[in-house]
Order: structure tokens, then C-alpha cells, then sequence
């Protein structure tokens, strides 16, 4: 067997255009496990999935599993789901309550922050055995932004707060559609695993290009969304948004406000509807700062690598293999909003997971672009749309354009190719 | 109380009809099949109260309508074509519930071929309720709950009747 020669990937990524092969090889599946999703920051959890104490949860950080605790001290923990004794995933239930995590093989117990209990024949274990050095591992970095759980696997690299970068500023709309300033994940996830490359999805969640075509029967069943975003005249009238880092956007709030009603993003439900919402977001943020909110509504925005903040959904995936992903969805629940949540629901539903409205043709699209990349010609994806009518804009200093151009993919591609290159 | 041998099979009757014209992804007929206060139900787990927890499906009868549309426009590329399927319903059970009206359970198994994309062959699997009422002399159905073994796992596209 020969020795794989390195990846040059600022051969593969062009300011116009990519190569196939990123979305087809193992090997580059292989880096990006290794430069992206076990050193690099990644979304793991939100807080609120563990708002009592013992409280725990399974996730996995690229293909390493995890348990996120919350701790006999109220913090929240992510530990690895590896007894340090063999090995063994300690933890099977996908969430739950404890005081204890009991190893099934040969029965070492750790408390819900990780540290090692009891250990059974503990004599054998010899003089230089220490508990209190074997208690559960995690990632050396861990770091929440109003309660979503980030973390990284390398001790060392990239501060938390270059990560996030002004991806901040996204999570900020978010969590100030509730009047209390908080988003609530207790509804539970949906979860979609489709055959297509992880990197198709932070691609085709904030394309504004591919509703037209590929939402065509959702368009024909009912218009919820296309006159917001697009003008038959004068064609893109939402804009999208390069954030750096790797953070990406489509704005719809120009679309809303040119038709001067709220709650456009939320069905176009009517304010009478949502009295005690409108009531305590004027009185959380005042009358200007709460019509603003509820007349644009929160972000449709990648957070690079793995999380979507997808209007009144929240969504992150888990990349499988170079040909394999999965997607979890779920309504993204306000604090002190209860008239709002009961229709985050089944809003969620119809346009989020596998049975809804639109994600199903979002992954046999997805599905569809793998099993056209088996094909070797031509060997570039064509990225250039949008390229010679991009701006700097003034108000946000962001690179921006219309909807329907590739603002964000160069965006996505442009901070892949900066991470990739770091040596391994 | 135990009903008419006749009534259990005119039941049973109208479960392989349903199971069929989803099978054969024949839209009109299969709507036809509702009450107007349809539920169409694939919840997550069986027991999650859906005014607290999201589902994979919670259609009301106008979002039935809706999907029905969908899946008619020609671009429901998901279903398109449309997967080739069929599924056995098995441990029937019935028991009446008022007047007209019948609580249904039975389990099935589903095999769907994923024809749009990756040719895989799918299974499903699980329990269904249904409640059916008699409505002008016709069975119709109010309810159809299908609890998927895997509804907490990733699953794969559930664009189809299911």
C-alpha cells in the first residue's frame, strides 16, 4: 500500500468554482473528521435540552460520541461516552435523568459530571490507581453562547470568540424573538439521514437559487414564501449575506417589510392572534425595537460547520461518511410565548424532517447531486452566480447580494479552504 | 361487547382497501377516504402530547388536502415518481366506540423503494391506530396514528402515504 499523498485543497476550492471530488472522496471526508469536527468549534447541544440537574443527552462531535450533562453543580458538562476502564459506551439511552452512569461491562459508576464513583474488586486495581484521575473525559474546550454548547476537541487553536465572530450577531435575532431572551428546545428532535455529503446541506440552506425549482410543488400547493423573496419584474428582492467565518445568510426581511405586514415568517399570522406575544415584546424591548423583530423575523443563517438557524426551526447535522449525513430539526420554542409555540409546532412540521413540506425534496436533491458527482465531467461545480454584482454593504459592512446568488457558498467554500489548509 | 363477524370484516375490508390506494399512491381515492375532521398523525414517540412536541406528520384535513396537492403537482421531486410500495397489515384488532364509530389497532410492516434517488429499499414498521366512523352508510377514517418503530431515529424521506 502506498502512502496517501496530502490533499492540496486550495487546488480544489476556486473563488468560482469547486471540485467534485470534496464531496465524493474518503480521504477528504477523513481531513475534514479531522481539521473541522475534531478540532474546530462545532454546535453540540442548546442548554435548555438539560435544564435540571442529571439531566443528560446523547450527541456525537464528528464521529466521537458524547453525553451532555448537567452537573451536581448546575453546570452544563460534555464528557465522552467511553468508560475509561475498556472502552465501553457507558451511556445507551438516547436522554434522561440520573444521579449516576453505571459502565454495564464490569460496573465502574461516574457521576453525571463525569467523575469516577466506585469501582468494583478495587483493590486489584494496584497502589498507583487513582479515582480521581479517571473519571469520564471530554472535550478540553467547551463554551456556551446564550445556551447553545459549543465545542472543540483541541485544546489549543482558534479562540471561541474568533469562531462565533459575528455569528453572534445571528444567534442574538434569534433568542430576541422571545421576550424573555431565551429559545427553548424541548420539543423534541426530528432526525433525517439521507445519502449525500454533509457539506450540501449549510450549501443548500441558505441557497436562495433553488426554491424555485426544487420547492415547485410547494409553490403549487399553496404560496407561502416565493413573493417574499423574489419579483417576476425586477428579480431578487431578499438579500444574501457572507457573516465571515464561514456564517452565512438569506435575508428575507426586505420582502416583508415591502409588503408592511408582521409576522409574514410565522404564516402571516395576525397580531390579534398573538395579543399577549406583541404586549410583552413592546414591553421587553420597547415599541420600536418589538415591530422590528416581528416584522422581520428571526434568521435563516448557517453557523459554520453544523448548525442552522432556520427561521422558527433549529437544525444541525452529523456528517456518517463522505455519502452519508444526518439532520435534526426542531421548533425553535421562545421563552414566555406560549401562543407563539403552539404554531412553531406545526409550523415546524410542515416545513421541517422527513415528512414535511419541504425538506424531503431538500434531501433527494441532495441525494440526487451525489449520484450525479459519480460522473467525473466536468470535474468543477460552477459557483460563479452573483459574482460580478456582489457589494459591500454599507449598513452591515457584510459582502452581500440577491437571493438567488452564491454569496453564501463562496462564503462556506472560502473559510473551508482557510481551515483545510492548516497543516493536520 | 363483541361485534358481527360481518361488521369485523367490512372493518378489515376497508383497511386493505386504504393500505392498497396508499400502496399504489392513488391521491384522490385515499382523500377521499377522510372525515373532515381528519387527523393523519406520525408522532415522534407513541405517547408525546403534540401541544408540547413536534411530529413527523400532524395533518389536519386542509393540511391533507395540502400534501394531496403537493403530491399531484408533478414536482414533488421526493415522490417522483412515486415510490413503488407495498405494506401488510397484521393483529388486527377492533372494538367499537359509540355509536358509528370503531377503534382500530393492527401492526404492519412497509416495504418502499426510494425510486427518486438511491433505489434503496426501504422497510417500515410499526402499530397504526385508526378511528373510523360510519358516515351516510361509508366507513371513513378520522384518525390514522402510524407509530414507526424508528420515528425517534433518522429516517429517510416519509414524503409518501405512509
Amino acid at each position: 500500500m502506498g502512502i496517501q499523498q496530502p490533499i492540496s485543497y486550495d487546488a480544489l476550492v476556486r473563488r468560482d468554482r469547486v471540485h467534485g471530488r470534496l464531496y465524493t472522496d474518503p480521504a477528504v471526508f477523513s481531513d475534514e473528521m479531522d481539521r473541522i469536527y475534531h478540532s474546530g468549534w462545532v454546535f453540540v447541544a442548546h442548554a435548555s435540552e438539560v435544564p435540571n440537574m442529571g439531566d443528560y443527552l446523547r450527541r456525537q462531535i464528528g464521529r466521537q460520541p458524547v453525553i451532555v450533562t448537567r452537573d451536581a453543580h448546575n453546570e452544563v458538562r460534555v464528557l465522552f461516552n467511553r468508560c475509561t476502564h475498556r472502552g465501553t459506551m457507558i451511556c445507551a439511552k438516547e436522554r434522561g435523568n440520573t444521579a449516576t452512569f453505571t459502565c454495564p461491562y464490569h460496573g465502574w459508576t461516574f457521576g453525571v459530571g463525569g467523575e469516577l464513583r466506585g469501582v468494583h474488586l478495587p483493590a486489584g486495581m494496584g497502589s498507583g490507581f487513582e479515582k480521581s484521575e479517571m473519571g469520564l473525559a471530554g472535550p478540553p474546550r467547551m463554551q456556551i453562547y446564550r445556551g447553545f454548547i459549543f465545542a472543540s476537541l483541541a485544546a489549543d487553536g482558534q479562540s471561541f470568540d474568533d469562531y462565533l465572530g459575528r455569528g453572534k450577531e445571528l444567534i442574538d435575532r434569534a433568542c430576541d424573538m422571545s421576550p424573555d431572551g431565551e429559545i427553548e428546545l424541548s420539543a423534541g428532535w426530528l432526525k433525517h439521514r439521507f445519502h449525500a455529503n454533509w457539506k450540501m446541506i449549510p450549501e443548500n440552506n441558505t441557497d436562495g437559487y433553488h426554491v424555485y425549482a426544487a420547492h415547485a410543488s410547494l409553490l403549487k400547493a399553496t404560496n407561502p414564501f416565493a413573493s417574499f423573496a423574489f419579483d417576476e419584474d425586477k428579480g431578487d428582492i431578499s438579500i444574501t449575506r457572507d457573516w465571515g467565518g464561514g456564517h452565512t445568510e438569506i435575508d428575507f426581511s426586505p420582502g416583508y417589510r415591502r409588503k408592511g405586514k408582521p409576522f409574514l415568517w410565522f404564516g402571516g399570522v395576525s397580531e390579534a392572534k398573538l395579543p399577549n406575544y406583541v404586549a410583552r415584546m413592546e414591553q421587553a424591548y420597547g415599541k420600536e425595537q418589538a415591530r422590528k423583530s416581528m416584522m422581520d423575523g428571526p434568521p435563516h443563517a448557517i453557523i459554520f460547520p453544523n448548525l442552522f438557524l432556520g427561521e422558527m426551526n433549529i437544525s444541525f447535522m452529523v456528517p456518517i461518511a463522505a455519502n452519508e449525513v444526518l439532520q435534526y430539526y426542531t421548533p425553535m420554542l421562545l421563552k414566555g410565548a406560549p401562543e407563539v409555540n403552539v404554531r412553531a409546532l406545526r409550523q415546524g412540521e410542515g416545513a421541517m424532517g422527513p415528512g414535511s413540506f419541504l425538506l424531503p425534496d431538500d434531501a433527494t436533491m441532495s441525494e440526487r447531486n451525489q449520484l450525479g458527482l459519480a460522473a467525473q465531467s466536468p470535474e468543477w461545480l460552477d459557483l460563479r452566480r452573483g459574482l460580478e454584482r456582489e457589494y459591500v454593504d454599507e449598513n452591515t459592512g457584510l459582502l452581500s447580494s440577491g437571493i438567488s446568488d452564491e454569496v453564501t457558498n463562496r462564503a462556506f467554500w472560502s473559510h473551508y479552504l482557510q481551515v483545510m489548509s492548516r497543516a493536520a | 361487547m363483541a361485534l358481527p363477524e360481518s361488521e369485523m370484516r367490512e372493518i378489515e375490508a376497508f383497511l386493505i382497501v386504504e393500505a392498497r390506494l396508499a400502496d399504489e399512491s392513488r391521491y384522490d381515492e385515499w382523500e377521499a377516504l377522510w372525515t373532515d375532521d381528519a387527523l393523519y398523525w406520525v408522532p415522534r414517540r407513541p405517547d408525546i402530547d403534540p401541544a408540547k412536541e413536534v411530529s413527523h406528520i400532524y395533518d389536519n384535513r386542509q393540511r391533507i388536502g395540502t400534501r394531496i396537492r403537493q403530491l399531484k403537482s408533478g414536482f414533488r421531486h421526493s415522490q417522483t415518481p412515486a415510490s413503488p410500495m407495498r405494506r401488510v397489515l397484521s393483529n388486527i384488532e377492533i372494538a367499537p366506540a359509540g355509536a358509528g364509530e370503531y377503534e382500530v389497532a393492527a401492526n404492519f410492516m412497509l416495504m418502499e423503494l426510494a425510486i427518486q434517488s438511491t433505489r434503496n429499499m426501504n422497510f417500515w414498521g410499526g402499530r397504526i391506530q385508526y378511528r373510523l366512523r360510519r358516515v351516510d352508510g361509508q366507513l371513513r377514517m378520522a384518525v390514522k396514528k402510524i407509530m414507526l418503530i424508528d420515528a425517534d431515529e433518522p429516517i429517510a424521506n416519509l414524503a409518501f402515504l405512509v
